[in-house]
C-alpha cells in the first residue's frame, strides 16, 4: 500500500480527531525510519522532528523492556503526550489537561486503526486483477478507438461507491506532496477514491442520460518522447464503465479538475503501464499539469465529456 | 544516570548508595526519600514487579529482579526522564510529572517528584495504574 494513500487517509482522520476533540492539541503519525506521514496543520515540522529524536533516544535504550516500544505516556502539569505503535507506525497525540483521557483514547486509538485497516480492505485483490485481461501487457501502438472497443469486454471489479446527493461536490481535500523524488515503488491496488454517482438529469431523445460520474484520481507523471502532450491516461477498469454508463456514446474527453480549483478538458488513452492499473490513478503530461497547477501524488477529479 | 557514590551498602535485596557530602536543608527531602523507599519496598512485592530505580539527591536505592542489568535499566531511566522533559517543553505541557513506557516485554513507569526520581519496571500484566496511585505525589 502506497503511504500516499495512508497520508491521506490518516491527514483527514487527524483533522477530524481534532474537530470532535478540541482538547487534543496536536496530533501526527510518523513511520519507524522516523518520516512523518501524517501531521495536523498546527504542529510545527521541527517540533514534531524534535519529538521523534527524543522518542528515538529512548527506543535506542528500550532493550531491557523488550527493544520494540508500544506506547510511551508523559504526563506533564498541562497535559499529556501519547506515542503509541500502530501497525508500522506511531500515532502521537498531545491533549490538555482537561481532556477526557478515555474518550480520546477511544478517539485516537480506536479510530485510527480503524482507518488504516479500511486502507487496507478497499484494495481490489490482487489475485482478481491478475485474471483481468488488463493484468497482461498491451502493445505500445495503441489508437484511443483501439482502447475503447476493448473496454467493454472487461468486467470492472470495482464496487459501487455510496450515492452522494445531486450536486454534491467531493470535498477538496488536500495531501501531501511526496517530500523527494524516490524511485518508483510499485503501489497496491486502491480503487478510485471517490466517485459520485451518476444521475439521470439530462434528457435526449426522449431517454434519459446518466450526469457524467466524477472520480478522484491521484496524479503521476507521463513522460516520454512520443507522448502527446494534450493526452492523459486512465485506468481500463474506469474506461469500462463510462463505456457500460453510456452504450453506443462516444466519449473522446475527459474534464480533469484539480484541488486548487483548476480544470482543463483533454484526450485519454488507457493506462499502459501495468504498474499503474487498479490503483487510482491518472497519469498527466508535465504540461497539463502545469496547467492544473496539480502535481505527482496530488487528486485531481475527472469526468467524461459526454456528448 | 547514577552519580558516583561515596559508599556503597548491599542488602540482600537491594542496593543503597549514598553521598557523603550532603547538602544543607535535606530533612524534607530525606524524609521524602525514606517514605519513597518504603513505599517501593511494598510495590516490590507485588505481583509483576520486577524492581525499582529510586534517586534522591543524595543517595539511590536500586532493587532489581536482574542485578546484571542494572546499568541498562538505569540508563533507560535516565533517558526516559530526559526525553520526557524535551517532549513536555516541545508542547508547553510544564513539568513531566509521570512517564510510561510499555514495551514488547516489559513497561515501566517513571516519576518525578520534587528531586527523587523513580522508575519502577514491571510485566506487561502487572497493574501500573494501581501502581501509580500507591505512590504519594
Amino acid at each position: 500500500m502506497s503511504n500516499e494513500v495512508y497520508a491521506f487517509a490518516l491527514k483527514n482522520t487527524l483533522k477530524e480527531i481534532k474537530n470532535v476533540c478540541p482538547d487534543v492539541t496536536n496530533t501526527f503519525i510518523f513511520e519507524e525510519n522516523t518520516k512523518i506521514l501524517a501531521k495536523d496543520d498546527e504542529t510545527p515540522e521541527k517540533t514534531i522532528r524534535k519529538t521523534i529524536e527524543a522518542f528515538n533516544d529512548i527506543t535506542e535504550r528500550a532493550d531491557t523492556i523488550g527493544g520494540a516500544i508500544e506506547t510511551v505516556t508523559i504526563q506533564g502539569a498541562e497535559g499529556k503526550v501519547t506515542i503509541t505503535r500502530m501497525n508500522d507506525f506511531y500515532l502521537t497525540s498531545v491533549a490538555s489537561k482537561e481532556a477526557d483521557e478515555k474518550y480520546v483514547n477511544t478517539l485516537t486509538q480506536v479510530l485510527i486503526p480503524i482507518v488504516i485497516k479500511l486502507v487496507d480492505e478497499i484494495q481490489p485483490e490482487e489475485n482478481a486483477k491478475e485474471k483481468s485481461p488488463l493484468a497482461e501487457p498491451e502493445p505500445e501502438e495503441e489508437t484511443n478507438e483501439a482502447d475503447q472497443e476493448e473496454a467493454p469486454a472487461y468486467e470492472p471489479e470495482i464496487e459501487e461507491p455510496p450515492e452522494q446527493e445531486p450536486g454534491e461536490e467531493a470535498a477538496p481535500q488536500e495531501i501531501p506532496e511526496p517530500e523527494e523524488a524516490e524511485p518508483y515503488e510499485p503501489m497496491e491496488p486502491i480503487e478510485p477514491i471517490k466517485e459520485q454517482q451518476p444521475q439521470e438529469t439530462e434528457e435526449e431523445n426522449g431517454l434519459q442520460i446518466p450526469e457524467p460520474p466524477v472520480t478522484q484520481l491521484i496524479v503521476e507523471n507521463l513522460g516520454g518522447l512520443l507522448v502527446p502532450s494534450d493526452t492523459v491516461r486512465i485506468d481500463n477498469a474506469l474506461i469500462a464503465q463510462w463505456n457500460d454508463l453510456y452504450g453506443d456514446k462516444e466519449i473522446e474527453e475527459v474534464d480533469i479538475e484539480a484541488l486548487n480549483g483548476k480544470t482543463t478538458r483533454c484526450k485519454f488513452k488507457n493506462i499502459k503501464d501495468s504498474k499503474y492499473q487498479g490503483k487510482g490513478i491518472i497519469q498527466i503530461p508535465e504540461k497539463l499539469q502545469i496547467t492544473l497547477e496539480a502535481t505527482k501524488g496530488e487528486l485531481v477529479m475527472v469526468k467524461p465529456v459526454v456528448e | 544516570m547514577v552519580k558516583k557514590k561515596g559508599s556503597i551498602t548491599e542488602t540482600a535485596s537491594a542496593i543503597m548508595m549514598e553521598d557523603d557530602e550532603e547538602p544543607e536543608n535535606t530533612s524534607q527531602e530525606d524524609e521524602t526519600f525514606t517514605t519513597l523507599s518504603e513505599t517501593l519496598k511494598e510495590i516490590r512485592k507485588l505481583k509483576g514487579v520486577q524492581g525499582y530505580i529510586l534517586r534522591g539527591t543524595t543517595s539511590a536505592t536500586i532493587d532489581l529482579k536482574e542485578p546484571g542489568k542494572i546499568v541498562e535499566y538505569a540508563i533507560l531511566s535516565s533517558q526516559a526522564l530526559d526525553s520526557s522533559r524535551e517532549i513536555t517543553e516541545l508542547f508547553n505541557l510544564g513539568e513531566p510529572q509521570h512517564i510510561f513506557i510499555q514495551g514488547k516485554e516489559l513497561k515501566t513507569l517513571s516519576l518525578l517528584i520534587g528531586a527523587n526520581k523513580i522508575s519502577i519496571f514491571m510485566e506487561k500484566t502487572a497493574d501500573h495504574t494501581a501502581i501509580l496511585n500507591r505512590i504519594p505525589h
